[in-house]
């Protein structure tokens, strides 16, 4: 018990906490784009693993982890480009379309991933992106080292909470999303391109969703593993209802995914007098208990999960 | 003689366009494996090979489709219903294990275990489904997520249980139950192969599927599927029906589990669902939700399966060629539609609808009919 209420132990608990909440994060804040548009994208594990392998492939090849970044995000873009595809031009069923998405991509990772490395008795792996700690700031007692001493891509993905915040709620393509997400019919008669505007937003999910999977990858972990998203794209999705579409409260949300991972890694280490499975299955356990405490208010977009067709009346 | 030209023609029409999305499948596939350097003939080769190649192949091919087929039926029971079961593989674990707690713990006689074990098997399944459907009328909770979560845990309460409580005491620590007494296992039907008389209960069971779209409650689930509002407004009770559906579909995969344990494993594992869930709505939505397309489907996924190792083993083509394979399935089959909408729209001379509109503007005069054409 003195182990866990200690404060190194705490202050690192918080900080394994903020690193794994960043790839919900990140997947989160894109599919609040998504969603708000109208589109429920449930392929964001398929896009997340491409965007893992992509990030990974990107970086081993070229020896730079930035290069990897940006291969994560057109891959993500790409790939998601399917998913835009089939929900908005061939207006097929979301759910059925997201997990076509989430097979396809984990097996094209996987079957990319073999093609271009074999089995090998050493996985392949790179440098991964390392700890920047910020001067000053650092300094600052708990927060400091909880906030302040991560690698780049927590950073972005921070900064990316405001900035998505910005853009949904102080922009006219903000609100144009709304719009297309509320009321396409409307938002059509005012001269807004429905399609356009959701195929750019599942873009951008796509786009968040490849950073994810090269957080994971690169920024979290050196290689590429199989399904090692391991359903951080759906709890994602379960983020977004949760934080109501709004960003800074998927930031808080997914922390709380995060928090349950990092706990669950910690009270493995020190023996904690519980199977290890049910640690595992916290998480998980987790998101079924926020999506009972949430669903029930959270006034889904009008259009949500309805194509729109523009000859119909 | 024409009716049966007409039904000849349906027949044609529902075997064909999933055949086109199969092949395009395969064809699009060859593609990424020219792209990496691999002759897709010689890949191809191989796993039809290793699928049919001798009779134990096929044996082992029948095998796998077993699970696939009862899985498939539950899948579509709740797709019809608009209900998305994504569950499929926590359900077929908890069968397992219900089952087989029937099998090694409960003192009785196996007489009465074999259909306690199968009872248990369904209820196992269903539970799990239902703590889905309980948490989707109560709360309004995407069923979607909730049973994608519900097989995570189920996934860890298996490892957790073959490792610790149900773990074998004469198993020199593998993660594995002991093996239930032979008077429990199912037959085996064909001699040189593992072929076991679930095959039987496979097909007895699409059977019962397809005369259960004819009863009150087949129909009843259909319409909460067609229209929760226009089920609402006839006096059907739709969070009932809702969750009778779940259970239902949830039961099917915890049968699935109870034919692989006591047909192939004859104890539990770890992972013994090994993913077929997913595979379960490829199936399912390949056959257009029918209960006879299912037998058809599922084989051939079987088929991919077990020749999919094989392929793997022999070319060195990565077996995840075959989930490419699976989502490209799905992605063609509901493209489709765009195919026809296409169709409708630029090719209208052709097809039945259009020659259907023309007549009626040849020979009626009123408004009413061109403005259905325009609309078209």
């Amino acid at each position: 018990m003195e182990k866990i209420l200690s404060t190194a132990f705490i202050i690192s608990l918080l900080e394994s906490s903020v690193r794994m909440s960043t790839p919900i994060l990140l997947a989160a804040l894109g599919e609040i784009y998504t969603q708000r548009s109208g589109i429920l994208n449930l392929g964001l594990e398929g896009i997340m693993l491409m965007g893992a392998f992509g990030g990974f492939a990107g970086a081993y090849f070229t020896g730079n982890l930035w290069i990897g970044v940006l291969v994560s995000i057109i891959v993500g873009i790409l790939f998601s480009l399917i998913m835009a595809f089939l929900s908005v031009t061939v207006r097929a069923n979301q759910v059925i379309a997201g997990t076509a998405m989430t097979i396809l991509g984990g097996g094209l990772a996987t079957f990319l991933f073999r093609m271009a490395f074999g089995i090998q008795k050493l996985p392949p792996s790179v440098e991964a992106f390392k700890s920047i700690e910020i001067p000053v700031l650092s300094k600052i007692p708990i927060l400091g080292p909880v906030l302040f001493n991560q690698n780049a891509l927590v950073y972005l993905a921070l900064i990316s909470v405001v900035v998505c915040a910005v853009v949904l709620e102080k922009t006219t393509f903000g609100l144009k999303i709304r719009a297309v997400g509320e009321h396409p019919k409307a938002a059509d008669s005012k001269g807004i391109n429905v399609y356009s505007i959701r195929y750019i937003c599942v873009m951008i999910g796509g786009a968040f969703g490849g950073l994810s999977g090269a957080f994971l990858s690169i920024g979290f972990m050196n290689t590429y593993l199989d399904q090692m998203t391991a359903g951080r794209g759906f709890i994602a999705v379960a983020v977004v209802i949760f934080s109501r579409w709004n960003p800074y409260r998927a930031l808080g949300g997914a922390f709380v995914f995060g928090f349950a991972n990092a706990l669950q890694l910690r009270l493995q280490t020190i023996g904690f007098p519980v199977p290890h499975q049910f640690l595992l299955a916290l998480p998980y356990l987790l998101t079924i208990l926020v999506l009972i405490s949430i669903s029930k208010k959270a006034e889904f977009p009008s259009a949500f999960t309805v194509a729109y067709n523009r000859g119909e009346r | 003689m024409h009716k049966l030209g007409n039904i000849l023609k349906e027949m044609m029409k529902g075997i064909l366009s999933p055949f086109i999305s199969v092949l395009l499948a395969f064809f699009v596939s060859g593609i990424l494996l020219l792209l990496v350097g691999t002759n897709p003939l010689e890949a191809y080769s191989s796993l039809l090979n290793g699928a049919f190649g001798s009779s134990h192949r096929i044996g082992e091919t029948i095998i796998k489709a077993i699970p696939f087929i009862i899985l498939g039926l539950g899948i579509s029971v709740a797709f019809k219903a608009q209900i998305w079961n994504i569950g499929a593989d926590g359900q077929f674990t908890l069968g397992a294990i219900f089952a087989m707690i029937v099998a090694l713990y409960l003192p009785f006689s196996n007489i009465i275990k074999m259909p306690l074990s199968f009872i248990a098997a369904f209820v196992g399944g269903a539970c799990w489904g239902g703590i889905a459907a309980f948490l989707k009328t109560k709360f309004n909770a995407n069923e979607v997520i909730t049973t994608l979560m519900l097989n995570y845990i189920a996934f860890y309460l298996l490892e957790w249980l073959v490792k610790g409580p149900m773990m074998d005491p004469n198993g020199h620590g593998f993660p594995q139950t002991a093996l239930i007494h032979e008077n429990l296992r199912l037959p085996i039907i064909l001699k040189g192969t593992r072929l076991h008389l679930g095959i039987l209960l496979a097909v007895i069971l699409i059977i019962g599927g397809y005369y259960f779209w004819k009863t009150v409650l087949g129909f009843k689930i259909e319409v909460v599927g067609q229209s929760p509002y226009v089920a609402e407004y006839s006096g059907i009770k739709v969070n009932k029906t809702i969750g009778i559906t779940m259970c239902i579909s949830a039961g099917l995969a915890g049968l699935a589990g109870w034919t692989e344990v006591f047909g192939l494993h004859y104890r539990l594992l770890e992972n013994i669902s090994g993913g077929y869930g997913n595979l379960a709505i490829v199936v399912a939505l390949l056959a257009g939700l029918n209960p006879f397309g299912i037998i058809i489907s599922a084989f051939f996924f079987a088929a991919l399966v077990v020749g999919g190792n094989s392929m793997q083993r022999m070319v060195g083509v990565p077996f995840s060629l075959v989930d490419v394979i699976q989502g490209l399935v799905i992605i063609f089959i509901i493209s489709r539609v765009i195919y026809t909408r296409w169709r409708e729209q630029n090719h209208g001379k052709n097809t039945v609808n259009s020659i259907y509109y023309k007549l009626i503007r040849k020979f009626s005069k009123d408004e009413y009919a061109d403005s259905t054409c325009s609309t078209r």
